[in-house]
């Protein structure tokens, strides 16, 4: 068989491993478990703070699930959220994980947060992970980036970003009181507090925090069934 | 019989000969001998890429004999051997450096891209029905910061290089460069080197029409062709035998 140069490429909206299931017809949205979910990314001059609630529910209407860790590393130095479709989340960030353990393999050195978040970008539009809407956030040698990724493939950095359908709430939290300036601890703080109002007054987010702090050295992901303990 | 399976290895490119050699890899190695010289030198300010391409005839136009290629920004080529077959490589590194920006939102680095040239030749040489590439190109360009310069070989080898020349007269290019490389020269000081080292095999001297100069330096990190008269001066002020 003769070689076929058009294949050699690489299609810049698909993983190189496998490939990205297709939303097929008919899957029942009433039974798809959802995240609800709040998730806080906030970046600092020493690394990124990421937080989330632990609710997993069916329709909003049932609590299906009360320990869910919804941040998880992706990159020797990146980590990303779970926000909807949790098994669309799920094979989102397996495809991730394997295209940066490829990449840095292949080219002996990480990608890049900015490459990571385009290529996250780019399979988000490519592939029907349906009703996905990640915050992706790391440290490379640019320094803390936080960036959120919506369904249809938009990427956008911020210094803080908020998902979830605790949005409203986490964000008025943080508006205000984020500063550029500020530590890893206080802005772990500031997340605790976002995560806390949103999971008061959103049916969709509750049940404890997670909280992950990234910087150059790695990614540190801690489990807490209450806010004060998390401080 | 004897007869026909000496034939068979060193017809078919996917037969090892029984002492593990592959001669259409080796042929196409000649194929790029017979094609005019080019030459490789990494400074720390940059790349210098210069190749020989003067014409069979006064009447061609010379911009038709393409022997340096810009691939992205940031990266060229130059080739030697086979020009068809080159084209094709070429396409190749260009579409994939559009890629890696499309994927990644990144410039492509000089050793990935060069090692997507070298996969796809090496294909060549274990697919039925194929023949190998009858080219060899060096990939010069900037990388993080960093000049980076690399050969490919009919084989599908990636090798990296100071300084190096591929092409009709390698051996004495190269042992030209060997003999005058020093790592602290500087960009302008690595086309002097080029010059001199296209110059040491043409005992006629050379033509500013009959060379080609591209640089890429790591401050503007950008491909770039020296026109003509830049050429011409630097010839005439070498003493390399331009005639104006």
């Amino acid at each position: 068989m003769m070689y076929d140069p058009e294949n050699r490429l690489t299609d810049a909206y698909e993983p190189e491993v496998g490939t990205i299931p297709s939303d097929a017809k008919g899957r029942d949205e009433e039974n798809v478990t959802k995240t609800g979910t709040t998730t806080v990314g906030i970046s600092t001059e020493d690394g990124v703070v990421i937080a989330t609630d632990r609710r997993a529910s069916l329709g909003g209407r049932f609590v299906s699930n009360k320990s869910v860790t919804k941040v998880e590393q992706i990159h020797p130095t990146a980590a990303m959220t779970l926000v909807g479709s949790v098994g669309g989340a799920q094979s989102f960030i397996r495809s991730l994980r394997s295209e940066a353990n490829l990449y840095e393999v292949r080219r002996d050195e990480p990608l890049s947060i900015h490459a990571l978040a385009t290529l996250a970008g780019n399979f988000a539009r490519g592939g029907p992970f349906f009703a996905i809407n990640p915050i992706i956030g790391g440290v490379d040698e640019d320094g803390s980036h936080v960036y959120s990724v919506d369904p249809a493939g938009g990427v956008l950095q911020d210094d803080y970003t908020v998902t979830g359908s605790g949005t409203m709430v986490a964000t008025g939290t943080i508006e205000g009181n984020y500063d550029p300036e500020m530590s890893i601890e206080e802005a772990r703080g500031l997340a605790i507090r976002a995560v806390q109002a949103a999971a008061e007054r959103d049916t969709g987010s509750g049940n404890g925090i997670v909280l992950a702090e990234i910087t150059d050295e790695g990614v540190d992901i801690d489990r807490f069934d209450d806010y004060e303990s998390a401080e | 019989m004897q007869g026909n399976e000496q034939q068979a290895y060193d017809r078919g490119i996917t037969i090892f000969s029984p002492d593990g050699r592959l001669y259409q890899v080796e042929y196409a190695r000649e194929a790029v001998k017979r094609g005019t010289a080019s030459v490789g030198v990494r400074t720390a300010d940059g790349v210098v890429l210069a190749a020989d391409r003067h014409a069979r005839s006064p009447l061609i136009e010379r911009d038709s004999i393409e022997k340096i290629h810009e691939i992205d920004d940031h990266v060229g080529v130059a080739s030697a051997g086979h020009v068809a077959d080159a084209r094709q490589l070429i396409d190749v590194a260009r579409r994939q450096a559009q890629v890696n920006r499309l994927r990644y939102d990144e410039p492509a680095s000089v050793e990935s891209l060069t090692k997507e040239v070298t996969d796809y030749i090496q294909q060549y040489t274990q697919t039925g029905g194929a023949r190998p590439f009858g080219v060899a190109l060096l990939v010069a360009g900037i990388e993080d910061g960093e000049p980076r310069l690399f050969e490919t070989d009919p084989s599908g080898t990636p090798y990296e290089w100071q300084a190096v020349a591929i092409g009709g007269s390698r051996e004495d290019i190269q042992t030209y460069l060997e003999d005058e490389y020093a790592e602290e020269m500087d960009l302008e000081g690595g086309v002097e080197l080029a010059l001199r080292a296209l110059a040491s095999v043409n005992d006629d001297g050379l033509d500013a029409t009959g060379v080609d100069i591209a640089t890429i330096d790591v401050e503007s990190q950008q491909f770039s062709k020296l026109e003509e008269d830049d050429i011409a001066e630097r010839l005439a002020e070498f003493e390399l035998g331009g005639e104006e």
